[in-house]
């Protein structure tokens, strides 16, 4: 009868425990919850397109600042509102003739945090 | 979330309890006085992992897709298979006098055992899980290579050609087999889970070796406090499981369980028990090569060490051995691993080239052996002076004709050696991995030797300076056994450094070409970057990465050196080399460290950056 307690408890303690940890795993298995963080990026790395996407990750409904420079000369700048966990598509557009040849590079600030973003176009 | 956690709880019983079950029931029918009620469902889960594996090797010897309907329907005909053997071996005839009768009474614990059996039980889980829910997240490195394979057959529905002796296909399958099954993804906590299944079960493996082999429920019992709870975390229990260290944990899970046969075919001179003992250790060759070779030593130490005691009678003994093992089940399962091992797959790692480097002089520093303060950091002070506790209260009482002292001698002797002096016996493995294994033994005689303690204290003529030692031990071995689970609450997730690092993965994986870009990251200041690869499923060895810088210098060989320069130099004549020469058009880094670093660097555009993951594209 003992060994039989033993296997049934043990069975009972090991299906809380694994249903713990898998809650556990599954509810921080996200890139919003208890996080603090954001990215920046281009949508496409690998040819001259500037168009870059911001997440934010941040926990609260976010407003993020950018700079765009093509060798240290600001060319353009503005504001965006970001969701809390969402991501915001944006296509600057820019003359031709002052980015060509150039290194353009995308400041994003959220509060204290710059992230930068940067290419060398053709 | 709900529904997936459903699906791998009920997948559990399915693939890890049902087939042993059934095996066993085959084997000895459902109640047998040679098995105690627990030894059965403790052997349940390492037979059924066994039998399982076994069922993926044949499908994909088969050629069939390894699928999860196909698996169902595999474990349920080996299920129905054995079901019918048990029908015509049991139920039509009756019961022989032999088979009467109700198990020994080992097992059958008092109310108070039963009471410190769970109140232990409830300390090492609660300990294990404490610890695995700051690393949860799949994030560890061994565990990220091993799931690239596990991925790679679940994609593939075959077993992968490793080309390389580091992996064993017995890692593999039980996880393949439990996505195939339940759908839950290898990204997940399910390989962690599994993993902790196989931890508790070695703690109950233990036990019954602990009972059986010392027909004491006190020591049985006290092997679950000394196995589970004390150095709950240390290697090799919670850091193996959240380190993925597999081999290594079902290793320890069927070692026990192979010398528990072992050591029942020669006492009890019963063929089915030296079967079973082949079995279970056809079941780790397919797992853990290390531990295959720790238990091949440990079975040799032992049988010679008895040997030796009784060395009037060893011819008479060797022949009654054979005896044992010329009967019709231990040779049908010889029959079956030599099929499987010949015919069906043969492991990765059983080449020549493999088995010399493992064999002969220690080739490298890290294989000469640990010093006695190594192995008792390893083991544990508080494990290791109980373990010499048992090893001196062993030794008064040995009678050398029982098979169980030289179990409990030649164990932990030839464990110790391999550990401390690997040279004498030609062994060239790492010497730290082999220390892990000294846990085995030292929880065998750990068990015994307290025991033993608390009885000759009762029957001590001095009481005050018993009772003295008595709590001196006991506290010493609770707050030092106990230690490194004090630290798991101290401890800090690093859940979003993985998630950060899978985002970036997301992200490369999305926008890249794999037959065009080549991605090169940092593994020495990434979290979870192991995990990686299994973005891209390429190839093993993709992304490529910079390993450990210590990896770099080898006195034996020149090792490459490009991944470490790319990433540490870039801008040096060497690494442009090393950029033309592999491809490496991407580098992913740490953007606190590189990623300051790399900003300077005119040849690297920055294409991604965030708090913690910094990714820059090679012009």
């Amino acid at each position: 009868m003992s060994s039989k307690i033993i296997i049934i408890s043990t069975t009972i303690l090991l299906i809380v425990s694994f249903s713990t940890l898998f809650v556990i795993e599954a509810k921080n298995h996200d890139y919003d919850y208890k996080k603090i963080w954001s990215a920046a990026y281009f949508e496409n790395p690998r040819d001259d397109s500037l168009d870059f996407a911001i997440e934010n990750h941040e926990g609260i409904d976010a407003k993020y600042g950018y700079r765009i420079f093509s060798n240290d000369e600001k060319l353009a700048e503005g504001e965006i509102d970001v969701k809390a966990g969402a991501r915001q598509k944006i296509s600057p557009v820019l003359p031709g003739e002052k980015i060509s040849g150039t290194r353009v590079m995308i400041e994003v600030k959220y509060n204290d945090e710059n992230y930068k973003i940067y290419k060398d176009l053709k | 979330m709900y529904i997936s956690l459903l699906k791998l709880i009920l997948n559990i019983p399915f693939l890890l309890v049902l087939p042993g079950m059934f095996f066993q029931a085959a084997i000895f029918g459902w109640k047998n006085k040679k098995m105690a009620f627990l030894e059965r469902a403790v052997l349940s889960v390492p037979f059924s992992l066994i039998i399982v594996d076994l069922i993926v090797l044949l499908l994909n010897r088969m050629n069939i897709l390894i699928k999860g309907p196909i698996l169902i329907f595999s474990v349920l005909l080996f299920s129905a298979v054995c079901f019918a053997v048990f029908h015509w071996r049991f139920e039509k005839k009756k019961k022989t006098e032999k088979d009467k009768g109700d198990p020994e009474k080992i097992f059958d614990f008092s109310a108070w055992q039963t009471v410190f059996i769970l109140l232990s039980l409830f300390l090492a889980v609660f300990i294990r899980v404490a610890y695995l829910s700051d690393t949860i997240i799949p994030s560890a490195t061994d565990l990220g290579h091993h799931m690239y394979w596990v991925q790679t057959i679940i994609n593939t529905g075959h077993l992968p050609d490793y080309g390389m002796p580091d992996f064993i296909i017995g890692e593999h399958m039980i996880f393949a087999a439990a996505n195939l099954v339940s759908g839950v993804g290898v990204m997940t906590s399910m390989p962690a889970i599994l993993l902790l299944f196989f931890n508790i079960f070695g703690i109950f493996t233990m036990a019954i070796l602990v009972g059986r082999i010392f027909r004491n429920p006190n020591m049985a019992a006290v092997s679950f406090f000394v196995a589970g709870a004390l150095y709950a975390i240390n290697p090799p229990q919670g850091r193996y499981v959240s380190g993925g260290v597999i081999g290594n944990v079902i290793g320890d899970m069927l070692i026990p369980v192979s010398i528990y046969f072992f050591y029942r075919a020669f006492s009890e001179k019963n063929s089915l028990f030296a079967g079973l003992f082949l079995f279970s250790f056809g079941g780790l060759l397919y797992t853990h090569h290390l531990s295959t070779f720790v238990l091949i030593f440990s079975v040799a130490a032992i049988t010679i060490l008895h040997l030796a005691l009784n060395f009037k009678n060893i011819f008479q003994t060797i022949v009654e051995w054979i005896r044992i093992y010329f009967n019709p089940f231990p040779i049908a399962i010889i029959l079956l691993f030599a099929a499987y091992f010949f015919l069906i797959f043969t492991p990765s790692y059983f080449n020549t080239a493999a088995v010399g480097q493992a064999t002969g002089e220690p080739s490298k520093a890290t294989r000469v052996g640990l010093a006695l303060s190594q192995i008792d950091g390893s083991v544990g002070s508080a494990l290791l002076i109980l373990g010499v506790l048992g090893f001196l209260l062993i030794l008064f009482e040995i009678n050398p004709k029982k098979i169980k002292y030289s179990v409990a001698l030649g164990w932990l002797a030839i464990v110790f050696l391999m550990a401390w002096k690997p040279g004498w016996l030609f062994v060239n493995i790492p010497s730290d991995r082999v220390g892990n294994y000294l846990y085995l033994p030292l929880v065998f005689l750990a068990s015994f030797g307290m025991v033993k303690y608390f009885e000759s204290f009762r029957a001590s003529a001095s009481r005050f300076f018993a009772t003295v030692f008595l709590f001196t031990i006991l506290f010493f071995v609770i707050t030092n056994g106990l230690s490194d689970s004090a630290d798991v609450f101290k401890s800090k997730n690093m859940f979003q450094q993985a998630m950060e690092t899978f985002h970036s993965g997301e992200y490369l994986a999305a926008t890249t070409d794999p037959n065009q870009d080549v991605i090169l990251k940092d593994h020495v200041n990434i979290y979870a970057d192991s995990w990686y690869k299994l973005f891209f499923m390429k190839d093993y060895k993709y992304p490529l990465s910079r390993g450990n810088l210590s990896r770099y210098i080898d006195p034996t060989k020149p090792r490459e050196t490009c991944t470490r320069d790319m990433i540490s130099t870039p801008e040096t004549e060497a690494a442009k080399a090393c950029f033309s020469e592999t491809g490496v058009n991407y580098v992913v880094v740490n953007a606190q460290s590189e990623g300051t670093s790399f900003q300077k660097y005119p040849d690297f555009s920055q294409v991604y950056a965030s708090d913690y993951i910094a990714i820059f594209k090679r012009d």
